[in-house]
């Protein structure tokens, strides 16, 4: 068996299995990576500000969602879930009904937000997701007075 | 003569390298581009919060990104604005009031472009939310009312 492929003149040919075998391991190298790369994403809000009008502005119930400096994440005065859980699972199904209920009465769900101003950004990140997933977007941002 | 396929005489179909080579490549393309294009460019020493339902980051619009970082240590947060290190929230005022000007005349010699500024926050997870509240209060005050906060889908 010949060892290499020789051209006729004695140099040697292209090899193309061991080409072969390199591109499958870069192949799977990048394919290893494709799974665990980081993607950057963002949750938007809007800051209030003052529209002129000419009507009568409507009212709606707001959701007030606060936040302590421990983390604990309370919906109206009420405590849910724990201050550690990040994925807020009695918060979003709250949230959801929220959502829904305004929904159905044809106005919007308004939350607005209160952390302490020593609780840590993560905790705010938590509630904010739980709202997208509800898909409530009119949310504020506040932080509670010392 | 072979057909399409190739062929040996008995007339099953032979093993062609060249398309194969040129599957591979192409495969190999795809992930390396699907990996480079979504590497993160971002402040280093900056955790982001990690966020599922965050949606995909909109890159068209003109934009100020501030870095929120935290330090530990001396229980001190800055504030990072295009490569300068504020101590202060309130020194931000200056610079994103020119960015903010800058990125809306650009914006308006573009046609079709979403005028309207944003600012971009992305904040250390461990920051108190009283320093991304500074950086927003410093938004309202120059007329930026579209903010955004950074996360990544997994640590």
């Amino acid at each position: 068996m010949k060892p290499f492929v020789h051209d006729d003149d004695g140099t040697m040919g292209f090899q193309i299995a061991p080409m072969v075998d390199v591109v499958f391991v870069i192949m799977l190298f990048f394919m290893v990576m494709a799974g665990a790369v980081k993607v950057e994403n963002e949750l938007t809000t809007r800051l209030p500000g003052s529209t002129e009008t000419s009507s009568a502005t409507e009212l709606y119930d707001e959701t007030m969602i606060a936040i302590s400096d421990e983390g604990q994440v309370s919906l109206n005065d009420e405590e849910c879930d724990a201050p550690n859980d990040t994925q807020l699972p009695q918060l979003r199904a709250t949230l959801m009904r929220i959502k829904e209920n305004a929904d159905n009465a044809k106005q919007p769900a308004v939350v607005t937000i209160v952390s302490d101003p020593h609780a840590k950004y993560s905790r705010t990140i938590d509630v904010l997701d739980a709202l997208a997933a509800a898909k409530i977007s009119n949310v504020t941002f506040n932080i509670s007075d010392e | 003569m072979a057909g399409g396929g190739g062929g040996m005489e008995k007339g099953e179909p032979d093993f062609q390298i060249a398309p194969m080579v040129d599957v591979l490549l192409v495969i190999l393309i795809f992930f390396m581009v699907i990996t480079s294009a979504q590497v993160l460019n971002i402040d280093k020493t900056i955790k982001l919060p990690i966020a599922s339902e965050a949606s995909k980051k909109d890159d068209s619009r003109a934009e100020a990104i501030v870095n929120v970082r935290w330090d530990p240590d001396a229980q001190r947060a800055t504030f990072k604005f295009q490569d300068h290190v504020y101590a202060k929230a309130s020194e931000l005022t200056v610079p994103l009031k020119a960015a903010k000007q800058l990125g809306e005349k650009l914006a308006a010699e573009k046609p079709g472009q979403n005028p309207e500024f944003r600012l971009v926050i992305r904040g250390d997870r461990d920051v108190p939310a009283l320093f991304v509240s500074q950086a927003m209060d410093i938004a309202a005050e120059i007329d930026i009312s579209d903010i955004s906060f950074s996360t990544v889908n997994h640590d």
